[in-house]
């Protein structure tokens, strides 16, 4: 009985090392000690990032308002038993998925550019968006298929139609389970808008870019910028999960 | 209502074929049900008792025939399928609950959404129902912490809040631990006391002998043969029906 008891305590006293928070306080570590003990590049190549930092974030952000629903439409049509709208659903994840995001990016950004002006912020954002658009109506079809057949019948016998019961009954307990992947794919979203910088946006990797080239100080800059990234996206997986926990409210408990 | 109503039956099936892929479900089904009957169906499994209690309210479409409720015709397109299903209760064997919503929200959502009842009106009637199912004390909980027989119960008075006409149970006790039987069988009994229009699919033949006004046996799809409790019971004719008299009894 004694014994195991101090096990479980010693185990809970090293609960807090683990890959997280290893990475986690490691980088910020890293950034804190570069910075205080070399500021001369590496505290310029930091004061020269956060307006990328806020491009990446807007990027991101717009982005994700317009994969999500994208997403729950693109679900919503691949469990559709309208023949058309199925179709059309599958195609596009079909076609989405067969082509790596750069080239969708280079390509929406000149496809557009060819017949009406587009600024850059807005073909990225519907690049990024189209791309994670197909993965997360996958996340949407896994989710909803998910809940049990039941479910529906019983909210249809209540007289729900198909759309009351979709939103309503299905999607509130689907969440649970699309939550958390739809999350991650927020934080891939938020790296893949590093891919943007190619088409001359001035987010994080840009102006990283942009200061190596004026200063030669390469191997300084993508360490400062790499850490950044690790940073926040350690930070958002760890929302992810938090959210995970409270999501599960319902389930059996004292 | 007219002076035919007590003659006029309120479920009317007539001659309905149901296929799945190639083989018949229902097989030239006919049926009639008069307000406040209960009729009980007994069958083996897979002799289409679930597939005809679904088709009743379209959760199965039907391929021939006509079934018609309070004389409308549920599989035709001319009419809202949602608005018929209001006044048909069912309930369910693995009671399908809505697990996101607590026990009263079970009960007040479809009032409140479906017939733009007050809120404050539909928790009253909500709380009377779960009184009168035994579990009042459960009103704000979720469904998970609840026991089987406690879950069933709660299905039948979410059913009961849209105030149907008509419920279905589609062997409502048959996931049930058998402790629990007896709790759920008895909302049921309450529930044929005042009068209630009820059609159960169930394998207790107790409560087939105590409630049912006329008991349906299904076979393969047909029904073989239907008559009073002690006429199936006590005087059974056809031989599949011996038979699975002998096999439960
Ligand atoms: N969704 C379905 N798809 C294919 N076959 C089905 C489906 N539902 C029921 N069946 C078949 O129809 C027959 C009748 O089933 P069912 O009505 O569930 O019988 P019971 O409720 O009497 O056990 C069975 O042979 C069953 O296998
Ligand atoms: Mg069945």
């Amino acid at each position: 009985m004694v014994p195991e008891r101090v096990a479980k305590a010693e185990k809970k006293d090293w609960a807090f090392i683990n890959a997280w928070s290893l990475s986690l306080f490691g980088a910020i570590a890293a950034l804190f000690t570069l910075c205080t003990l070399w500021p001369e590049p590496y505290l310029d190549v930091l004061s020269f990032l956060p307006d990328g930092l806020f491009v990446t974030f807007e990027v991101t952000v717009l982005s994700i308002s317009c994969a999500v629903p994208l997403g729950l439409l693109t679900g919503l049509g691949r469990i559709s038993k309208n023949r058309a709208i199925n179709l059309l659903a599958s195609t596009y994840v079909e076609i989405i998925r067969g082509i790596p995001l750069l080239v969708q990016i280079f390509y929406i950004y000149y496809a557009l550019a060819k017949f009406l002006q587009v600024s850059g912020l807005t073909s990225a954002v519907i690049a990024i968006s189209f791309c994670y658009g197909a993965y997360m109506g996958e996340v949407f079809r896994a989710g909803i298929m998910a809940i049990s057949k039941g479910q529906s019948e019983a909210a249809r016998s209540l007289g729900f139609n198909r759309f009351q019961t979709m939103f309503y009954v299905i999607l509130p307990q689907a969440w649970r389970t699309i939550l958390p992947p739809v999350g991650n794919e927020c934080i891939a979203m938020l790296k893949d808008t590093s891919l943007v910088s190619v088409m001359a946006m001035p987010d994080l990797m840009q102006r990283g870019r942009s200061f190596a080239a004026k200063t030669y100080l390469y191997f300084e800059t993508y360490t400062i910028i790499a850490l950044i990234y690790l940073i926040i996206t350690l930070l958002l997986s760890k929302g992810v999960s938090f959210m995970e926990t409270r999501l599960n409210y319902y389930d059996k408990r004292k | 209502m007219t002076s035919e109503s007590n003659i006029t039956p309120v479920i009317k099936i007539d001659h309905v074929w149901k296929y799945f892929d190639e083989l018949p479900a229902l097989q030239d089904v006919s049926l009639n049900v008069y307000p406040g009957q209960r009729v009980v169906i007994i069958g083996p499994s897979g002799s289409g008792k679930s597939t005809l209690l679904r088709s009743i309210n379209r959760l199965e479409e039907i391929d021939q025939g006509i079934i018609e409720v309070e004389g409308v015709d549920v599989h035709s397109r001319e009419h809202d399928i949602n608005r018929i299903r209001q006044n048909l209760g069912m309930v369910f064997q693995q009671f399908n609950l809505f697990p996101h919503k607590t026990v009263l929200q079970n009960l007040t959502m479809a009032p409140i959404k479906l017939r733009n009842t007050p809120r404050m009106e539909a928790e009253e009637r909500a709380l009377t129902l779960l009184k009168k199912v035994g579990i009042s004390d459960k009103a704000n909980v979720y469904p998970a912490m609840l026991s089987g027989g406690q879950q069933q119960r709660v299905a039948i008075a979410r059913a009961l809040a849209m105030k149907p006409d008509i419920m279905l149970f589609d062997e409502p006790t048959s996931a049930l631990d058998p402790e629990m039987v007896g709790e759920v069988l008895d909302v049921m009994v309450n529930l044929a006391e005042e009068g209630m229009t009820m059609i159960c699919v169930t394998h207790e033949m107790g409560f087939a002998r105590t409630v049912a006004d006329r008991v349906i046996f299904m076979d393969k799809g047909q029904i073989v043969e239907a008559g009073s409790p002690d006429d199936i019971f006590n005087n059974p004719h056809h031989p599949r029906l011996k038979q699975f008299l002998n096999q439960i009894l």
